[in-house]
């Protein structure tokens, strides 16, 4: 980190010769700071439900910029004194009275988390930042980030998908969520599995049929996929629309930089309670389910052939795809991980569990064992690497099994 | 204050403009110079006064400021034996940008617009000299001017805990 940045000032006492030479290290004026929140109706703040360790995090939205920001209690004790009247030095003491030990780094993480969403008084964020940070970058910065610039860009974004989706809701969507079709979901759900049961000990027919049209059961399979990967993501907005929250937007993006999907932005359920987050993380994989339940009483209905086949494929894909989903343990955000998140009351459990392994080492060496939270972390991590590992494991085994019996005398 | 002798002191060979006179050429600049004497905490010329003159250090320091508010100004630069300032006010009339005092007990050479005036007229070939060294010293003092806002904006981000190693996040959830 650089030196902090100093002032020279040259001050004159009126009516007497001279003056005085005084150096002002940025430090001392940011002692002195006095942050101050903008007016109320700029910004909500919604508590969220106690974590294992009994504390309490908040969500905070910026009206003005629209985005959203989550709030240890620490941070939740820094917000309430950004009043424009204490300035950080009396703060950070107020802060260390309340806490006892703590980083006081947190007060600078927070104050940047407040310019970058808009909620500081009369201070706005520039593209100086960044210009400022050039100076120090290393020598793979910058090409390093061109391409996360590029990469980035593979990114759609409907901005508007709160009108079309109220639209939709109101045309029609609410249906989705009334009784009667709740309960048609669950007689079709019962319908599938006495298909899958019949259809059971069909399974080598029907997939010697699948195999026999690689590429056209391919291509179907995958439309299938993207066009319900796209319903799913409209029922989560939907599902948003009914319980009176707003979609920030909706788009095609790589999740986690990586895996390309489709997306809700439903971030405003944040300002509903546990339940509703709960339900609407529920309400996406359900169409999954509900979709392949269909196809799997079509496979049923139909007679053998080769759309009996795929209408029987489609419902495993579907299935397996929603299982998928709702499977917290595999590094991704799914929406089993949102669930498991919400009842934890860690909305950040990944990134924390990260983060607490690069620190785990260090931490371990100064005899500081981990708390509950930070074992529940572990927890997850652990459930992670085990669910990865056996994924793998078993398809690879099942490529083995393939490929030897590919290679068997006929 | 005394009018310089035909004799060169032997510091103005160090001035950054006059590096590229010889000791001739010198002789015939030094009786346009005139020497001052400041006590230490005084002020050579203040923020807005009429600007007519470049001054060089010969002994002493010079510390210049501009106005920020009530009895505070920012420091902008100092001066030691060699350095000169005030030459703006040999080429605009405009008032003077900054205010000058005296760090310590300092002994200035001022140069006149009035005489400057002159080395233009008669002696051209000395003038283009001398300013061709100006410009080379505008150069260096525009880039340090630079530096300076950078360091100016740099200290107020700081000052209000902006950090620029940071990179916070918002919160979001993008159901998928």
């Amino acid at each position: 980190m650089a030196e902090p940045a100093k002032l020279e000032l040259l001050t004159r006492r009126p009516g007497k010769p001279g003056f005085e030479i005084h150096e002002v290290q940025s430090l001392q004026a940011y002692l002195g700071f006095r942050p101050g929140r903008p007016p109320e109706t700029e910004w909500e703040l919604t508590p969220q439900p106690r974590g294992l360790d009994g504390s309490r995090n908040y969500i905070l939205k910026s009206h003005k910029r629209d985005n959203y920001l989550l709030l240890s209690p620490q941070e939740y004790f820094l917000w309430e004194h950004f009043d424009g009247h204490h300035s950080l030095n009396e703060i950070s003491r107020a802060l260390h009275f309340k806490f006892g030990s703590f980083d006081f780094e947190i007060i600078r993480q927070f104050l940047g988390k407040l310019y970058l969403a808009g909620l500081l008084n009369e201070i706005q964020t520039t593209g100086l930042r960044r210009s400022v940070a050039r100076r120090h970058e290393r020598w793979w910065e910058g090409p390093f980030a061109a391409i996360s610039k590029y990469w980035s860009r593979i990114t759609i974004r409907v901005s508007d998908a709160d009108h079309y989706c109220a639209a939709l809701y109101d045309r029609g969507g609410f249906l989705l969520f009334c009784w009667p079709f709740l309960v048609s979901y669950g007689a079709l759900l019962i319908g599938a599995i006495i298909a899958v049961s019949r259809l059971w000990p069909h399974m080598v027919e029907i997939a010697g049929r699948v195999a026999a049209r690689p590429l056209l059961s391919t291509a179907i399979m995958l439309a299938t996929i993207v066009f319900v990967a796209m319903l799913h993501v409209l029922v989560h907005a939907l599902a948003c629309k009914a319980y009176g929250r707003k979609v920030r937007e909706m788009g095609f993006f790589l999740l986690q930089g990586l895996l390309p999907t489709f997306y809700a932005d439903v971030t405003d359920i944040f300002l509903s309670s546990r339940r509703v987050r709960v339900m609407v993380d529920l309400a996406g994989p359900m169409v999954e389910v509900v979709c392949g339940s269909i196809a799997f009483i079509g496979a049923y209905c139909a007679e053998a052939g080769f759309a009996q086949s795929l209408l029987f494929g489609a419902g495993l894909v579907l299935w397996e795809s929603a299982l998928l989903n709702l499977y917290p343990f595999n590094f991704l955000e799914l929406d089993g991980y949102n669930i498991l998140a919400d009842l934890l009351a860690m909305p950040t459990l990944r990134q924390r569990a990260l983060a607490l392994v690069r620190r785990l080492p260090h931490r371990l060496r100064s005899g500081k064992m981990p708390d509950r939270a930070e074992w529940i972390q572990l927890g997850y991590l652990a459930l992670c690497l085990v669910s990865v590992l056996a994924y793998i494991i078993a398809h690879l085994d099942a490529i083995g099994v393939e490929l030897s019996v590919r290679r068997a005398p006929p | 204050m005394r009018s310089a002798t035909q004799s060169v002191p032997e510091f103005l060979h160090k001035v950054a403009f006059l590096q590229d006179l010889d000791v001739q050429t010198l002789s015939i600049l030094t009786p346009l110079l005139v020497t001052k004497k400041i006590k230490s905490g005084a002020v050579i010329f203040r923020e807005l006064d009429a600007s007519d003159a470049l001054y060089i250090v010969e002994q002493g320091g010079v510390v210049v400021s501009k106005h920020v508010a009530g009895e505070v100004d920012i420091v902008l630069t100092r001066f030691h034996p060699g350095d000169f300032f005030g030459e703006m006010g040999l080429f605009d009339s405009a008032p003077r940008s900054a205010t000058a005092h005296a760090e310590s007990d300092t002994v200035l050479w001022r140069l006149g617009r009035d005489a400057f005036g002159r080395i233009l007229s008669d002696h051209p070939a000395m003038a283009a000299r001398i300013c061709y060294r100006l410009v080379m010293v505008f150069i260096r003092r525009l880039r340090a001017t630079n530096e300076q806002a950078r360091e100016a904006i740099r200290w107020g981000l700081e000052a209000t805990g902006y950090s620029p190693e940071e990179t916070p996040a918002t919160f979001g959830r993008k159901s998928t």
